[in-house]
């Protein structure tokens, strides 16, 4: 965070991302402070189109401050909570301010992979805020204690630094709603007021929940409390499986489960929303038992990187390629009296060599079908990757 | 329409030009001087003529004006006899006009369509044979049902003969101006097989290499070959799980390739003498082959099956293949 501040930035943006009560926005809020800053803040309870973050832009850029001349900066708090329909061109908009502040921008996000948030996440710098340990948290409550001469047992602490899980937002107010019911804070009034909160795993956190569970239950768990949707989470598995296992036959039999998981879905879609589960069971316990490992001692998780799926932009290349081939084909299919099949198999071939030695072959081709023609079959395609230049992957730094 | 593309620009445009099929042109001719018809049923395998007979009757019945007579359908293209239906009725509702009771119908392809899709032609076919006649083309006859069978009248193609190409390629090459040389030719004729149109397609991309010979016809060969499928089959195989699924995403990507598109050609790979695996291997693979259609048609997602197609590949190739690399 300083290095950003303090040297050149090489972006003017960074994205902090992480639970919620990892420190985000206090850790923004602590740099407006160090550095004098004024902050500009809008969260996601704001409403937040296109005309609200122009304004907040335009009144960040033009007007001097209050307080003198300061330099300011701009806070947008969980920007992964703007709805892309209620808040329409609200991302749109963020870029544009990005792109024209002359002031730094912090933006926050629990759950920075949402698709949606694609664009922003190539223009910022990627930050992750770890949820703080036990010692910390119990370090904080400590203080808060001190300063609200409050008693409190060690136990307690431990309990609700436990069942915190690094969130310190819900320490403090656990920690406050004990004092305030009771009086007192020990380890029997924690236990009575305080249960363990739930909450929903991101994408890292449930893929670490399947391809780590050693029963079946963990993994339908990290399955259903994930807050990825299922469709997007069989594209994250999927992308995962190759890089998490290494026995070909594991991987197999992982496909396999996932295959037969996207059956369920579509059976699902068409019979009733009761065989979702299957989809689940399958995702999760079929991907995660996949591994013949797992079932000995013996066996360790994996330290290796989850990587974001492509198959998304992937997918949506792939198509408009299949449009442009296929309104060539309907051009030679009329011109030739024959069907789409026979087209692609007996004519296309040909007419890609007609098209590489530069004959004309009359039809009225557009450029881009053209290049379509022209771009393909040269030589092996095992090297070329063209579409690795945008593979847009969270830097966790 | 592109006379660019040879194999247009050279199709018989009367009956009287077709040189091969001689049995069948005459049937044809016949009806041109009746001008009448029964509904008809053009068998034989791809490249014979099937529909350039189609085409010249129609040309020689009604003219130059053919089109406002002549609806041309395929049946794998039309998705579904709802709107083969549709087309039908909406062509035969225009009344014909001039010396014309009837107008005709080609439908290619029709042994892709379904039993049931096949019955609900009949009935179509029944319901307007007052204005309209059907060509319907196929390849394989077997797969037309009986009914169809007997209400038409029956012309079997046969694949051309030899010298039938050969003197067709000689004919359209001196036209062209193109150089060739004989044994080019019959190098054509032989990986074709009588093919007329995959013959003079091949005929004009070799010739665009310069003089057609041995070495040109099998130079754009090797082109045409879906080379990536075989390269992305053969890394499965050798047990490189990782870089086949590069190629795989290089197909479905770069060649906008659907997971059936791409089961296909892998079927179609598995049986050409391109991979050279034991036949044994090539057995068991055609059969998983199956079951990932199947999964396909059933709602399994495209990447995922095949991923799960090449992890299989892998296994299968060091079961199969171990040692003997």
């Amino acid at each position: 965070m300083e290095s950003w501040v303090k040297g050149k930035p090489q972006s003017k943006a960074v994205m902090l991302y992480g639970r919620p009560g990892a420190g985000k926005t206090t850790l923004a809020e602590a740099l407006a402070r160090d550095y004098q800053l004024e902050l500009l803040e809008m969260n996601a309870s704001d409403s937040r189109n296109l005309k609200d973050v122009r304004r907040i832009a335009e009144v960040g850029a033009t007007q001097g401050s209050l307080f003198g001349v300061r330099g300011k900066l701009i806070l947008m708090d969980e920007v992964d909570g703007v709805n892309a329909k209620a808040d329409y061109g609200a991302i749109q908009a963020i870029l544009e301010l990005i792109s024209n502040s002359k002031h730094p921008i912090v933006l926050t996000a629990n759950d920075p992979w949402d698709p949606s948030l694609r664009e922003l996440r190539n223009m910022v710098k990627m930050i992750e805020v770890k949820p703080l340990g036990k010692t910390a948290l119990k370090k904080i409550l400590r203080k808060v204690c001190e300063k609200e001469k409050l008693k409190c047992g060690e136990g307690a602490l431990d309990f609700i630094a436990e069942i915190s899980e690094g969130d310190a937002r819900y320490a403090i107010d656990s920690l406050q709603a004990i004092a305030q019911g009771y009086g007192e804070v020990n380890e029997e009034t924690a236990k009575l007021i305080l249960r363990r909160k739930e909450r929903e795993y991101d994408p890292f956190e449930t893929l670490r929940g399947i391809f780590w569970a050693r029963y079946a239950w963990q993994a339908k768990e990290a399955v259903s409390s994930s807050h990825v949707d299922y469709e997007m989470l069989i594209r994250w598995i999927s992308e995962n499986i190759p890089v998490q296992m290494e026995g070909i036959e594991d991987i197999w039999r992982a496909y396999d489960a996932l295959s037969r998981a996207s059956i369920f879905l579509k059976r699902a879609k068409l019979s009733g929303w009761d065989l979702l589960t299957y989809t689940f069971d399958l995702m999760g316990p079929g991907v995660a038992m996949a591994e013949k490992g797992k079932s000995k001692g013996t066996w360790k998780a994996k330290w290796k990187k989850f990587q974001f799926p492509q198959y998304i932009q992937l997918m949506s290349k792939s198509r408009e390629n299949r449009q442009v081939r296929d309104s060539i084909l309907s051009k030679l299919g009329k011109a030739t009296h024959t069907s789409y099949n026979k087209t692609l198999v007996d004519t296309l071939p040909f007419v890609r060599v007609l098209i590489e030695r530069e004959t004309d072959i009359g039809l009225a081709l557009s450029q881009e079908e053209l290049e379509y023609l022209k771009g393909e079959e040269k030589g092996s395609t095992s090297e070329a990757r063209p579409y690795s230049r945008k593979r847009p992957r969270g830097k966790r730094s | 329409m592109s006379d660019a593309l040879w194999v247009e620009k050279y199709r018989p445009r009367s009956l009287s030009d077709i040189v091969n099929q001689q049995e069948i042109v005459n049937r044809l001719k016949r009806f041109v001087e009746e001008k009448n018809m029964p509904h008809l049923l053009f068998a034989g395998p791809p490249g014979t003529g099937k529909t350039t007979a189609a085409l010249a009757l129609v040309r020689d019945l009604y003219g130059d004006n053919f089109r406002q007579y002549f609806l041309e359908l395929n049946a794998s293209d039309e998705r579904g006899i709802d709107v083969i239906r549709n087309k039908v009725k909406e062509f035969a509702r225009v009344s014909v006009m001039g010396n014309f009771r009837f107008k005709v119908i080609l439908l290619d392809e029709a042994d892709n369509m379904t039993s049931d899709a096949q019955q609900a032609l009949r009935r179509i076919m029944e319901l307007y044979t007052q204005s309209t006649r059907f060509i319907l083309a196929c390849n394989y006859l077997s797969k037309i049902i009986e009914p169809i069978q007997s209400r038409t009248a029956l012309f079997r193609f046969y694949p051309l003969k030899k010298e039938d190409v050969i003197s067709r390629l000689k004919f359209i090459s001196e036209r062209e101006g193109v150089e060739f040389d004989e044994q080019g030719l019959n190098t054509i004729y032989e990986v074709t097989g009588g093919d007329m149109r995959r013959s003079i397609n091949l005929l004009q991309a070799a010739s665009a290499y310069g003089r057609v010979s041995v070495e040109t016809v099998y130079k754009v060969l090797g082109m045409v070959k879906p080379k990536a499928i075989l390269e992305m089959i053969n890394t499965a195989l050798a047990g490189d799980f990782q870089k086949s699924r590069e190629i795989l995403r290089e197909l479905l990507v770069k060649e906008g390739l659907s997971g059936e598109d791409l089961i296909k050609q892998i079927h179609r790979t598995l049986l050409s003498n391109d991979l050279q695996i034991p036949e044994e291997l090539r057995v068991v693979l055609l059969d998983y082959i199956g079951e990932a259609e199947f999964r396909l048609l059933e709602g399994a997602d495209d990447e995922i099956q095949l991923n799960s197609v090449l992890a299989r590949m892998a296994i299968y190739g060091s079961k199969f293949l171990s040692g003997k690399q």
